[in-house]
């Protein structure tokens, strides 16, 4: 009841003191509004990283040759990759891939490109499909097709190309025919090798043997999605038995986007910290406008307290006041903290999202920052001596 | 019902102490109508402040219905105010942005009462100083008398043992003056409230029962 009572009294008088109120507002709405806008854009750049693997599913696993070990000048012996999954029944399939980068000539024009020697499992195990045309399988063992990039495709097209579909180029030493033009996808992220969009993709076996170095240091593979540790540890062993000693080093999916989320998580507490230091400074706005509020009104106060009101009593008004202030200014700030956040999906073109724990965050936040910064005024508000104040 | 025995009262200012009451005792009994009077600087208005709770006497103690006061827990001082006292100050000391019926009210949200409870209270109240037409209006909004009124009602509202008026007419003029003298004898002879009226003008402590005359920091009459 008398919270009740309170909380219609704190309108009441900050109604009252409009120009003040509406400064104090000010500070706080930028304060909780920057610390909801960065922590939004965090939960959009996260949202967008993570997206990634969810497209491609988190069963991938990334097996790289371990460099810093013996043996390094070798690399997989294509042979024991295929023979990876009669080993564990946890490992489902597997997908060895070579990748050398050359240059495409062109009406006296160069253009780097890269060309990348897959399976037909790539395809699958990577979620690429085509725009055009079709993709490799492995009855392409040996022959000179090749499915090239969304972006290859636009450099061809470009630089003057037309009917790229069964046409022959030389990309390198060799003579290519485009099968197939792939969908584009999205900018970096998730286990897919990079470089994709702008590659040419002929099969393995073409590959290996048009290439100068044709050492397999890389193969990705999908696991049991449960028992992805398992079959890390599976490889592990496979490959140390196989090749006596080989090390490899198994990169997870899971592991990949528990180190994303500790970076983005870093880079969000970084935004949130930046976003702090305003609504620090907003408290302190609150402080004072609460302060010549207690000065302004040692008379009720001294009224309050003849009628009976305890300390208490009076501290609770005081802080009720600053957290309606607070709480006012964090409705308002939350709503500024989405339009900033909405601004920044849309200019980066991700997929805008409403972070409902940051909404939380805002009201939590502001109700904290109304009992920090009102808490010292309302407290010499309380300690005002009665006899005193009715006296002025 | 309330005993004052052997109350020193001293400020220190600066360097030097002064002392404003200098042993006084003083007992009034319930359904008293009485005044105390003084000229300014004699210590009247710090006597007030001492019967009702709002400063602590240097020497000397204080009971209330038979209950010796100890300062030492601004909870139980404060209730006591609350359900004891009622003050009716010479500059009404209304709340401004509160309408005269929730001024009256202001007591009793210190009570944890219901709200329906409390403008029940209220209404009864600002009948007995007839006001209800007025319930809805602002202090400024006021006549001086009306707010006094007010002032009374609210002083009033809690059913305090003891209503305490410092200088109630001082703002006054005499015609409304009299008005609210009436209302306080009114009120004692009617309802057997106990007041104690402050005061510095010899008419008004002359329409009361008993006069204590405050001379210097000591009752002198």
């Amino acid at each position: 009841m008398i919270i009740k009572a309170n909380v219609k009294e704190a309108l009441k008088s900050l109604v009252t003191a409009k120009q003040r109120t509406i400064l104090a507002l000010i500070g706080i709405v930028i304060g909780i509004g920057s610390v909801i806008g960065m922590v939004s854009i965090g939960t959009i750049v996260q949202n967008e990283a993570l997206k990634q693997f969810r497209d491609m599913g988190i069963d991938i696993v990334s097996v790289t040759k371990d460099y810093e070990r013996q043996g390094a000048d070798e690399g997989f012996n294509i042979e024991h990759i295929y023979g990876l999954p009669d080993y564990s029944p946890l490992i489902k399939k597997v997908s060895p891939y070579i990748v050398s980068s050359t240059q495409y000539s062109y009406a006296d024009k160069d253009f780097y490109i890269e060309i990348m020697g897959v399976s037909e499992s790539f395809f699958d195990l990577n979620k690429l499909y085509v725009r055009e045309g079709r993709l490799l399988s492995d009855l392409d063992r040996n022959r000179s097709f090749c499915v090239i990039g969304a972006e290859t495709a636009d450099i061809l097209q470009k630089a003057g190309v037309k009917d790229i579909l069964d046409r022959q180029f030389l990309f390198g030493e060799r003579i290519y025919t485009v099968v197939g033009i792939l969908k584009k996808l999205p900018e970096g992220g998730g286990m897919r090798p990079s470089g994709i969009n702008r590659a040419v993709l002929t099969h393995i076996t073409t590959a290996m043997r048009s290439f100068t170095t044709n050492d397999i240091t890389t193969f990705m593979a999908r696991v049991s999605a449960q028992d992805s540790k398992t079959a890390k540890t599976a490889i592990e062993n496979y490959f140390g038995k196989k090749a006596s000693g080989l090390s490899v080093r198994v990169r997870t999916a899971e592991e990949l986007i528990a180190q994303m989320q500790k970076q983005i998580q870093l880079f969000t507490l970084l935004l949130g910290a930046i976003g702090s230091i305003a609504l620090i400074v907003g408290g302190i706005g609150v402080m004072n406008v609460m302060l010549i509020s207690v000065t302004e009104r040692r008379k009720e106060i001294g009224i309050r307290r003849a009628l009976g009101a305890q300390r208490s009593d009076i501290e609770t008004q005081f802080i009720i006041e600053s957290v309606t202030l607070c709480f006012v200014g964090g409705i308002i700030g939350i709503i500024l903290g989405i339009i900033i956040s909405y601004f920044f999906s849309h200019f980066s073109k991700w997929e805008f999202l409403i972070s409902q724990s940051a909404i939380v965050l805002g009201f939590c936040v502001a109700t904290a920052v109304g009992v920090f910064f009102g808490y010292y005024p309302a407290r010499s508000a309380s300690h005002l001596d009665p006899a005193a104040a009715l006296r002025e | 019902m309330l005993r004052l025995t052997d109350i020193h009262k001293s400020y220190r200012v600066g360097p030097t102490t002064v002392d404003v009451l200098k042993g006084i005792s003083l007992a009034v009994e319930k359904g008293e109508l009485l005044s105390i009077i003084g000229p300014s600087g004699s210590g009247k208005s710090t006597l007030m402040n001492i019967m009702g709770l709002l400063e602590q006497p240097t020497e000397g103690t204080y009971s209330i219905e038979e209950t010796k006061i100890t300062y030492d827990d601004d909870r139980t001082l404060s209730s006591l105010r609350n359900k004891m006292i009622g003050f009716v100050f010479q500059q009404y000391h209304l709340l401004p942005r509160l309408t005269a019926i929730d001024n009256i009210g202001l007591p009793l949200i210190y009570r944890g009462i219901s709200e329906k409870e409390i403008m029940e209270r209220s209404m009864e109240y600002i009948k007995k100083v007839e006001m209800q037409e007025r319930s809805r209006h602002k202090p400024t909004e006021l006549s001086g008398g009306q707010q006094q009124r007010i002032a009374i009602a609210r002083a009033l509202v809690g059913n305090p043992a003891l209503i305490l008026a410092d200088e109630p007419t001082g703002a006054l003029d005499t015609h409304t003056g009299q008005e609210i003298m009436n209302l306080f004898k009114r009120l004692n002879e009617e309802e057997g409230i106990t007041i104690v009226v402050i005061t510095h003008d010899p008419k008004i402590a002359a329409q009361c029962r008993r006069k204590v005359e405050l001379r210097d920091g000591i009752i002198s009459g």
